[in-house]
């Protein structure tokens, strides 16, 4: 721990992990799982009810199992690429580092990433890179419950003024900053990706996907996010470009508190 | 590492993990829930590897149950010169249905936890009622959601999910295998 692992070939030349940027995607991918997992396990024991204590915090575990499974087809020292890179090496999202400790920011959140990510499995379930679709599917198949969670609270209060007075001005803020979620890691070119079929669709197209179902999600409140026109120079110094958000020192600094106090601590 | 593993070795590993308990039903076996998947010796015979399938890959017990099967393959190939390769893999997918009917009446009588198979309707652990209705899909563990039986007015857990259809668009786009 406290050094930086280069990320390890573990796959012969020639197979689609070596794909320029594949690798990146998925170190992206790990990082979003990794955050998120770390935020909502904050809700122990502090959930509103007693239902969505334990939903929130089976979720978190749901997406560091994720992470782990994601950071396993990189390498096999999981625990140094989780907490062991500079804060520059993380490529994750910045909506993905942020607290939410208002339960209201946190369910609009969840609601935007888990929709985004089941998009994203579901690009990534006929891979090419054979480990890659294994953990997708996987992945894929766990997150349905996470979707059920999110839409089932989410359809139930925006049929009350007070779900719709909380929620939307939420929507107004996170969803645009969800779109990062679909952004290319620096040098990732997800042309070549699709092309060497590690993923079925262009992120662009992945990200008007989740659009729509988010956009469907909001119709009946009479309401449609802004969403922001793609901008790859924003991208280029965004959270995939490992520019860090300014609450993501604090998480980090509590993921690896155990850590730091004793470096042979296992899990 | 170049010697052949000997004949019976591979029988023996399986023998010795398949009796490997769970860490959350220590009564219960990793071959009866359906968790140990294959014991096999690698090409060049120096190796015998034993495939696990996760219950669901955010299990925290994961370690503890690699940790359990290495040990247990270790003593059954004790002495011998042969290296234990333990792995999770994510394919085939868990579900349900790996779990053995033995086992399933096993978690109702002793845990009062019903067990949701495709095979089979969910019932009471505690009267058999078949009417259980679902309430939340997050339980004491990420494996296990909780219903509730109007028969008896019990709360139920139960291993594996009721599939509703998704409330939306992307989660229907393709049949999930849990």
């Amino acid at each position: 721990m406290g050094e930086t692992e280069p990320v390890t070939a573990i796959e012969p030349a020639g197979h689609p992990a070596e794909t320029p940027g594949a690798r990146e995607l998925v170190l992206a991918l790990a990082d979003d799982e990794l955050c998120i997992g770390q935020n909502l396990g904050w809700w122990i024991a502090v959930g509103p009810f007693l239902e969505e204590d334990l939903a929130l915090t089976s979720i978190s575990q749901d997406e560091l199992g994720h992470a782990r499974a994601l950071y396993g087809l990189l390498g096999d020292d999981i625990d140094a690429m989780a907490y062991g890179r500079e804060p520059h090496e993380y490529l994750c999202a910045h909506i993905t580092e942020l607290p939410c400790h208002d339960w209201a920011e946190t369910l609009v959140r969840h609601f935007l990433y888990d929709t985004a990510e089941s998009v994203r499995w579901d690009a990534l379930a006929d891979s090419s890179w054979e480990s890659l679709a294994a953990v997708a599917r996987r992945a894929f198949a766990e997150e349905r419950s996470h979707l059920r969670h999110a839409t089932g609270l989410l359809d139930r209060l925006l049929r009350t003024d007070a779900g719709i007075a909380y929620l939307l001005p939420l929507f107004d803020q996170l969803a645009p900053m969800a779109c990062e979620l679909f952004d290319a890691p620096s040098g990732c070119s997800d042309e070549a990706l699709v092309a060497a079929g590690v993923m079925s669709s262009e992120l662009g197209n992945q990200r008007a996907r989740w659009q729509d179902i988010v956009g469907d999600a909001l119709a009946p409140a009479g309401y449609q996010p802004q969403w922001p026109v793609a901008d790859p120079e924003a991208a280029a110094s965004g959270g995939r470009a490992g520019r860090r958000s300014p609450h993501f020192a604090a998480l980090h600094a509590e993921m690896v508190e155990v850590l730091s106090i004793d470096p042979s601590a296992r899990w | 590492m170049s010697r052949a593993v000997p004949a019976g070795v591979v029988a023996a590993v399986r023998r010795s993990v398949s009796m490997v308990c769970d860490p959350e039903y220590p009564e219960v076996t990793v071959a009866e829930l359906g968790i140990l998947e294959r014991v096999s010796s690698s090409d060049d015979g120096s190796t015998v590897r034993i495939e696990l399938v996760p219950t669901m890959l955010g299990c925290p017990a994961l370690d503890v149950i690699a940790r359990d099967v290495t040990d247990a393959a270790r003593a059954a190939c004790a002495g011998a010169d042969i290296s234990i390769e333990v792995a999770f893999v994510d394919n085939p997918v868990w579900t349900p249905d790996r779990i053995a009917p033995s086992a399933v009446s096993f978690l109702a009588r002793e845990y009062s936890v019903a067990v949701r198979r495709r095979s089979a309707t969910a019932s009471c652990p505690i009267c058999g009622g078949t009417a259980l209705e679902h309430r939340s899909d997050f339980g004491p563990t990420p494996c296990r959601s909780v219903e509730w039986c109007p028969q008896c007015r019990n709360p139920v857990e139960v291993v594996g999910r009721v599939e509703f259809p998704a409330a939306m668009g992307a989660a229907q786009s393709r049949p999930v295998p849990a």
